[in-house]
């Protein structure tokens, strides 16, 4: 059974398992007076496998299952749990500010596990799809690479060109220092390149066959950098969505323990 | 276990660590140090080389050589052992993950201490734990002055154990609730009539939990009634009523006197009984002879003085609330057709309705009836008006107990008899007499007794019902007054006829709680 197959089986399998979970929790309604404590345990069961997915990947050296079994797992466990929030809440909103709070907490947490997912699924095809390998962590030294190279045919003492220089200084500089167009790689626009390439082509018309030759290097440069934003933004892009996932899952673990006492000190038993 | 080895094309030189906390400062300059920082940040790097001390046999001082990689230096070690080319320090740059990690613990922080800020200030608390707006009658100053007469905490603490408590009492109260925390077998296997722990505070006031049928399981107050979702009580969802009488089993074992099980419903619409009126075939039992047909298709009914056609709205009017129909009375709704008038050429005088020994004592006063008349129309002769008038009745009738036999007994509109009342253009109709429209029996005396009338006020008393909220539907959608001619004929529509709107299909609710109320009256209780 090849990959895709065997997330389909799995897919279907758990869509399956949370659709008869649900139609069972609905029909259990009235026989189970406690219905919403006891869908309240099942999601909390749920939300602890998530969680430790997170502290499994701190135990590499434990023997615990693949990373990508867990992964796998955690995917469609998360839906599910999605799902038995959903069922928990009778499928209405919830009322004063703790609960509200607590449930846009869950929703978050989904809401950016669902985000990570689809950039998981669709980012590394576009990375592919672009061309490069570039590892994240050597971005900036690749950068400062580029800007040194840029900075020495534009700006270096064998070079008697004004119209390169003064444009390297208004135009490329800061492009060549920093990350740019972080958004526009996201969305997968290239305007701002393509205008700066513009640019590029327009000083070849007052440049003389040498410094035809350095803006030729120049453009060939500032496509260089330009696949290297790109490959920075989208690679961000699959580091960042965690840094509102992790954080807000130990802050819903947090609200979700308080919710727990809260209900056992106040409700009495009451269904 | 196996060791793993690096990449053939891994650059030692290079790594760039992603899964420690700090990376080289001069990482993003692609110079970054092969030390690289520790795990709390700190630039590790010293020198290019550390210099080794080597003693020659009988020197005791010794000379340091340089152990650069790549062959030593041009200037080598200093005099003191140190290298001459020390690597500048760099400030080490936290990594993604170890940013991950800070925001991770404030958010952590963060959480943990908005909670305790927050529960510790009981205003605040009481308002961010709350899952929703109390209910009226369980909040406001009227509560307070109730929960203050039963010595009872006048906030949250009424109802709650862990009301107006910080986190500890809040922690103790949860671990020593019941069902427990921890005990989910009894929150699996727990009856929803079995009372909980909350009921008790609901008994504080509310007297006992009897409050619908005497064979009913009582259940617990929370089944229904859920708190905190606003200004008013939420009301009773069919789930809940289902649960009972939606039961085969249960509705099985309710004990009903000789008579055979309640039935078991889940919709209005499906199967819900037949209202018992049909089923048990009742009549109205109301003495009085009316025939709703003839008085809205009749063609001798004659127009109202206003001109307009006789209809129901003429006769019943909604009561002051707009639920119900006042009773239909005889001075405002029959009397601008039916006057009782007794002498057909005096119609100036005419008999009083409601008492038989009203009308009794009038017929035995005609002289001085007669008398009062001529001295309010100004003739010159009462006397003579008098007995004129009184000769004529005599010549019609006989004596005066013959008239007063007619007034009672006869019922005919027709012949001699039907000359009661009788006069083109005075009067609008014919007063046969008493027994056209009552029920005149004879006492054993030999007077006469007219069965009082009884107008029932609801026939399906446990069902609530608003005229007013059925404006826009015609009278005769749901009351078949046109082919009735019978007044036993109880003219309310089949459970079919509701069920029209009170559908799915028909759109208009049709909850249980529409047209039923669990509780019974306070004075059934």
């Amino acid at each position: 059974m090849n990959r895709f197959r065997r997330q389909l089986f799995f897919g279907l399998f758990a869509l399956l398992a949370a659709t008869a979970g649900a139609l069972w929790l609905n029909a259990k309604y009235n026989a189970l007076p406690n219905y919403a404590y006891l869908t309240g345990w099942a999601l909390l069961a749920g939300m602890f496998v998530l969680t430790i997915y997170n502290v499994r990947k701190k135990l590499p050296f434990l023997p615990l299952g693949k990373s990508e079994t867990w992964l796998q797992i955690h995917i469609y466990l998360g839906f599910f749990t999605t799902l038995l929030f959903l069922i928990h809440l009778n499928f209405r909103a919830p009322h004063g500010w703790f609960e509200i709070t607590l449930a846009w907490l869950f929703v978050l947490v989904s809401g950016s596990g669902i985000v990570g997912l689809f950039f998981s699924r669709v980012l590394p095809r576009r990375l592919a799809t672009r061309g490069g390998e570039v590892i994240f962590e050597k971005i900036p030294a690749l950068r400062h690479a580029l800007k040194t190279e840029a900075e020495t045919l534009s700006l270096g003492t064998d070079t008697k060109s004004v119209v390169i220089a003064e444009f390297y200084t208004k135009r490329l500089a800061s492009f060549f220092t920093d990350p740019k167009n972080f958004w526009k790689h996201i969305v997968e626009s290239r305007r701002a390149v393509n205008a700066l390439l513009a640019e590029l082509e327009d000083l070849r018309r007052f440049a003389n066959d040498t410094e035809k030759e350095k803006i030729e290097k120049l453009t060939a440069l500032v496509r260089q950098k330009d696949g290297l934003d790109y490959h920075r933004a989208l690679q961000l892009a699959l580091r960042l969505w965690l840094f509102v996932h992790i954080p807000l899952t130990y802050g819903l673990m947090i609200f979700t323990a308080l919710h727990i006492v809260l209900v056992f000190g106040f409700s009495g038993g009451a269904r | 276990m196996s060791e793993q080895l690096p990449a053939p094309d891994f650059d030692a030189q290079n790594y760039a660590r992603p899964n420690q906390n700090y990376i080289c400062g001069h990482a993003c300059d692609g110079n970054a140090c092969r030390l690289g920082p520790d795990q709390k940040g700190n630039c590790r790097a010293t020198a290019e080389c550390k210099p080794v001390l080597k003693l020659k046999e009988g020197e005791t001082k010794g000379r340091w050589v340089c152990t650069r990689t790549g062959g030593e230096c041009e200037f080598g070690p200093l005099p003191d052992g140190s290298c001459c080319k020390p690597i500048p320090k760099c400030s080490p740059v936290p990594t993604l993950r170890l940013w991950r990690g800070r925001i991770t613990l404030a958010v952590v922080a963060a959480s943990c201490g908005v909670l305790l800020v927050i529960l510790g200030n009981p205003p605040w608390r009481n308002n961010f734990i709350s899952p929703g707006v109390v209910s009226d009658p369980h909040s406001g100053a009227a509560f307070a002055a109730l929960a203050s007469t039963n010595h009872l905490n006048q906030s949250c603490g009424a109802c709650h154990v862990a009301g107006n408590s910080g986190p500890n009492p809040m922690i103790h109260a949860a671990l020593r609730a019941d069902p427990g925390v921890f005990d989910l077998k009894k929150l699996a296997l727990a009856k929803a009539e079995e009372p909980t722990a909350i009921d008790s505070s609901c008994l504080k006031c509310h007297s006992g939990r009897n409050v619908h049928q005497p064979n009913a399981p009582q259940i617990s107050c929370s089944f229904c009634h859920a708190e905190h979702q606003g200004k008013v009580i939420a009301a009773t969802t069919d789930a809940s009523c289902s649960f009972c009488h939606g039961d085969v089993a249960k509705m099985a074992v309710v004990p009903r006197y000789n008579n055979p099980p309640p039935p078991v419903i889940h919709h209005f619409a499906d199967d819900h009984p037949q209202f018992k009126f049909i089923t048990e075939k009742l009549r109205d039992p109301d003495s009085l002879k009316f025939n709703h047909a003839l008085h809205l298709t009749g063609t001798t009914i004659p127009k109202l003085p206003g001109g307009e056609k006789l209809d129901c709205v003429f006769c019943h009017q909604p009561d002051a609330t707009g639920a119900l129909m006042k009773p239909v009375a005889f001075e405002k709704n029959c009397r601008v057709c039916h006057s009782l008038q007794f002498d057909p050429e005096t119609p100036q005088l005419q008999l009083p309705h409601g008492n038989v020994d009203f009308v009794s004592a009038y017929l035995r006063s005609l002289p001085k009836q007669y008398l009062d008349l001529a001295m309010k129309l100004g003739s010159a002769d009462a006397n003579d008006f008098a007995a004129k008038k009184l000769a004529g009745l005599r010549m019609q009738f006989g004596d005066g107990e013959a008239l007063e036999q007619r007034v009672f007994f006869s019922t005919a509109t027709f012949g001699p008899e039907a000359q009661i009342g009788t006069l083109s253009g005075a009067t609008r109709s014919l007063f046969p007499g008493c027994a056209y429209c009552h029920e005149v029996k004879t006492s054993a005396a030999g007077a006469a007794q007219i069965t009082k009338p009884v107008q029932v006020e609801r026939w399906l008393a446990q069902a609530k019902f608003n005229h007013a909220k059925h404006l826009n539907v015609a009278c005769a959608t749901c009351h078949d007054a046109v082919h009735s001619k019978d007044t036993a004929d109880i003219l309310l529509p089949a459970r079919e006829t509701c069920a029209v709107c009170h559908s799915p299909r028909g759109g208009v609710a049709d909850t249980c709680a529409e047209c039923h109320t669990y509780h019974k009256p306070l004075l059934a209780r």
